[in-house]
């Protein structure tokens, strides 16, 4: 039989499941996290770090992944202060710098309150979120592609670089890649990438800080206004 | 040798093995750590092996081949006992008259005594060379007494009697307790107190419990684990040991990286001699208490030093570091509750519970106890491993152990920790040697390491070479870790080519908070403390290299010029030809020049020139 506890989100006393994570509880009852490695139903391996929060512990603020930390009895979670939205905003610049390309990452960026770029930005079209890998190691079972490499060479690849036989081709870690997702105008050629952010859904946000602007972007990414229809 | 089943049959090995050496009066300890066989120690141990031989000497005469006495700037280094004769830079050459003079007939010879560069007098006993003098020195000072491939050696130095006190009549939760008091805390890097680790995993639910002994050292300028393991691997066993009955684990892993072939082969060789003791195994010296120890190679990366990419490799998997929100304590090794420490908190356990937990708080300070080994690298006269009580301040380490900087030169920061520590200023030389009162200052005492620079050192340059140490090394799992690093890395070398702007280094300043605060791992977390240490005290520099587009200390190649002081030059030559970019023309007898469009500023020049006449703007 599932336990519940009580967690404090946001000052909201929240009937949790015992040990599920802070990410899927503040989803499923409408606190929207931004969030890019986190799909339902796969593993949390905390890569993104965008889905962080402040938890309370003793009266100290720790920062920290909200898909990996599990729900307990008494938590204190804070999921939108000052200083968590100025880091996730710094995470976000990083990750739009380094693969604009990627109308997901783009959104991702603007609801994190990116207004401005500060860094060169490169082409890249992959941002090693792993959610293919995961995908393909957890719901087929396949391990067809994998992490290859360390730090600047990480890169997905098949293992040894050649497509195995057990691969059958079924285009899920396609379906869950958020390169996938392009700039409204195409992809950007090299040199000229830049920061968009003008979508209309996006400019809401930009307005009312702090609100959920039921940008069309959640509904790829399990929002909880698409996904569970309990408003807050 | 048979098996030792009951605590009896140890005292008895151990009394038989002292009454054997008495005979033995005479001892040759030669060092044969890494260090000194780097200095050709190998040779000198055999030829001293074979003198002995011939001159009739093996019979009274005992060699021992140690591991690191801690003074590796002298190396090869070996004592003589009795008489505590320190020789230094031996070769095998000297072999002959050292056991001729020296062994045979307690002579000295002179030329191989230490000369202090302070009062320029030789010294002759290792105990009054101020190197050693100012240090307190609990666990390398063992090093010297034994020989690390030998169980008998450690056993007849008092090996092995913490253990067989815990198991005669110290339950584990007093075990724990003793810890808990003597203060003592993690020496890899975190100081996590060790005694809480421990009751943590003693409570946590399980059957199955693992310890493991993290010896993946890879800070740059670090190496006192490597030391011990590779000079006392039957400490660190002991200690294991004794924090297995405490947590109630029966199975520990000794994870050392393979790039330490010589730490990998001694522990291999002593948990074989245990096992064949019967030191490890089902009931040990008979009593209920069974462990055994495995050997785990690293493949050398980096990460695999954090304790969950540790285990993950261990297990198999790939050296990746995972959340933390649940300790590995009670959800580490296989999803057991796991004890991961370092090699030197394992080497301190047995002496806290031989001598009890206030001998150990009465050394350091209050939140800090005991002694911590110091790695002395970089720009500094005496260079090696250095123990000192903890709470000793930097300057002490510095300038009377180190004897300050290389010719004379002043010395500008210590950088502490490795990377994941941060550089102090000489005008934080009073801070002492503390968890606390370092982490106050931006910086950690980390594994230990103590890099010196001087003047010569460009603080820019040194943020840059920890960067990308830290951006080859980093996993790459995390985005902070992964694109921060490499982010802060562009914005430097944009700095040190001379192309930096002033709003770049209040990024640089944001984005290394934001790498600290948010990233997955310990690593990733602390790697931007160098970052963060030298834009704290050495913001200045960063400033002239934007502003003045200068490198004070002349090392940015970018922002440096060569040029050749016409008044000074003789026309000697010896520059052009030095030169391998063809960059130096001139006549011989006049004066030389130095083509800029040509000159690849690596320096020969200057270093070749005896009349200081190459200037570096």
């Amino acid at each position: 039989m599932l336990q519940y506890v009580n967690v404090s989100i946001d000052g909201a006393i929240i009937h949790a499941i015992k040990g599920a994570s802070v990410l899927d509880t503040a989803i499923e009852y409408g606190f929207c996290i931004p969030h890019l490695c986190h799909v339902p139903n796969l593993s949390d391996i905390g890569a993104c770090r965008l889905c962080i929060v402040e938890h309370i512990v003793n009266g100290r603020a720790n920062v920290t992944t909200s898909c990996t930390l599990h729900a307990e009895e008494g938590m204190v979670v804070q999921t939108n202060t000052d200083r968590v939205r100025n880091l996730r905003r710094n995470l976000a610049e990083l990750l739009v710098a380094q693969a604009p390309n990627s109308r997901a990452i783009q959104d991702i960026a603007v609801r994190c309150g990116v207004r401005k770029v500060r860094y060169p930005f490169r082409n890249d079209d992959c941002v090693l979120c792993g959610r293919c890998v995961r995908a393909c190691a957890e719901i087929w079972k396949a391990h067809a592609i994998g992490f290859v490499g360390r730090g600047k060479e990480r890169h997905v690849d098949h293992p040894f670089s050649v497509r195995p036989k057990f691969c059958k081709q079924c285009d899920y870690c396609i379906q869950l890649c958020p390169m996938t997702i392009t700039p409204c105008n195409g992809p950007m050629k090299p040199g000229k990438e830049r920061f968009c952010g003008n979508c209309e859904s996006q400019l809401i946000i930009a307005e009312e800080t702090g609100g959920c602007s039921w940008c069309r972007l959640g509904e790829g990414f399990g929002c909880g206004r698409y996904a569970g229809s309990k408003a807050r | 040798m048979p098996t030792l089943s009951t605590f009896r049959k140890l005292d008895m090995l151990r009394a038989r093995l002292r009454e054997q050496r008495k005979s033995i009066t005479k001892t040759v300890a030669i060092c044969g750590g890494t260090g000194c066989q780097a200095a050709c120690s190998r040779d000198v141990i055999d030829a001293v092996k074979k003198e002995l031989s011939e001159q009739n000497f093996s019979e009274e005469v005992r060699l021992c081949v140690t591991g690191c006495h801690g003074f590796c700037e002298q190396g090869p280094v070996m004592v003589i006992e009795p008489g505590n004769t320190f020789y230094c830079h031996v070769t095998s050459d000297d072999a002959p008259e050292i056991v001729s003079r020296t062994v045979a007939r307690g002579e000295l010879v002179e030329r191989l005594l230490y000369t202090d560069p302070v009062s320029g007098k030789k010294i002759q006993r290792e105990a009054e060379i101020p190197f050693y003098m100012a240090q307190d020195r609990q666990l390398l000072s063992q090093n010297r007494m034994v020989d690390p491939c030998s169980i008998e050696d450690y056993i007849a130095a008092g090996g092995y009697s913490a253990l067989t006190k815990v198991l005669k009549g110290i339950s584990p939760g007093d075990v724990v307790s003793q810890i808990k008091a003597s203060g003592l805390r993690g020496r890899g890097g975190g100081g996590f107190p060790t005694g809480r680790k421990w009751s943590e995993c003693r409570e946590a639910p399980g059957d199955e419990k693992y310890v493991i002994c993290n010896a993946d050292e890879g800070d740059p300028g670090a190496y006192m684990d490597r030391c011990v393991l590779e000079g006392n691997p039957h400490l660190v066993l002991e200690g294991m040991m004794i924090g297995a009955w405490a947590v109630g684990a029966k199975k520990g892993y000794i994870y050392v990286r393979n790039e330490y072939p010589l730490a990998v082969k001694h522990s291999r060789v002593a948990v074989k001699q245990a096992r064949e003791l019967g030191l490890l195994g089902d009931n040990i010296l008979g009593s209920s208490f069974s462990f055994d120890v495995e050997i785990a190679r690293g493949g050398g990366a980096f990460v695999c030093g954090e304790s969950t990419a540790l285990m993950a490799s261990i297990e198999g998997q790939v050296g990746e570091p995972r959340p933390k929100d649940v300790h590995t304590v009670i959800d580490g090794l296989y999803h057991r509750p796991t004890t991961l420490n370092n090699v030197e908190t394992w080497a301190n356990v047995p002496a806290i519970i031989l001598n009890g937990p206030a001998w150990f708080a009465s050394k350091g300070t209050r939140g800090s106890t005991g002694t911590k080994i110091l790695a002395l690298t970089g720009r500094i006269k005496n260079t090696g491993l250095v123990e000192v009580d903890m709470g000793t301040t930097i300057k002490t380490v510095v300038y009377d152990i180190g004897g300050g900087g290389v010719n004379g030169n002043k010395i500008k920061a210590v950088q502490i920790g490795g990377p994941s520590g941060g550089c102090l200023p000489a005008n934080k030389f009073t801070l002492p040697v503390d968890f606390d009162a370092l982490i106050e200052a931006g910086s950690m005492v980390g594994s230990g390491s103590m890099v010196v620079m001087d003047e010569e050192s460009c603080m820019v340059d040194v943020a840059k070479y920890f960067l990308t140490f830290l951006q080859d090394e980093s996993c790459g799992k995390c985005v902070p870790c992964r694109l921060g690093i490499d982010r802060m890395l562009e914005i430097v070398t944009e700095i040190t080519n001379g192309r930096g702007t002033p709003q770049q280094l209040d990024l640089l300043e944001e984005l290394a908070d934001t790498v600290s605060q948010t990233a997955l791992c310990g690593l990733g977390k602390t790697a931007a403390n160098p970052v963060l240490t030298t834009l704290r005290y050495f913001r200045e520099e960063y400033e002239a290299h934007i502003k003045h587009k200068k490198c004070p200390a002349r090392v940015c190649k970018a922002l440096i010029t060569y040029s050749i002081d016409a008044g000074k030059c003789t026309g000697c030559g010896v520059c052009r030809q030095g030169c391998m970019h063809k960059a130096i023309s001139g006549k011989k007898k006049q004066a030389h020049v130095i083509d800029a469009a040509l000159c690849e500023k690596c320096g020969i020049c200057r270093s070749e020139c005896k009349f200081d006449a190459v200037l570096v703007a």
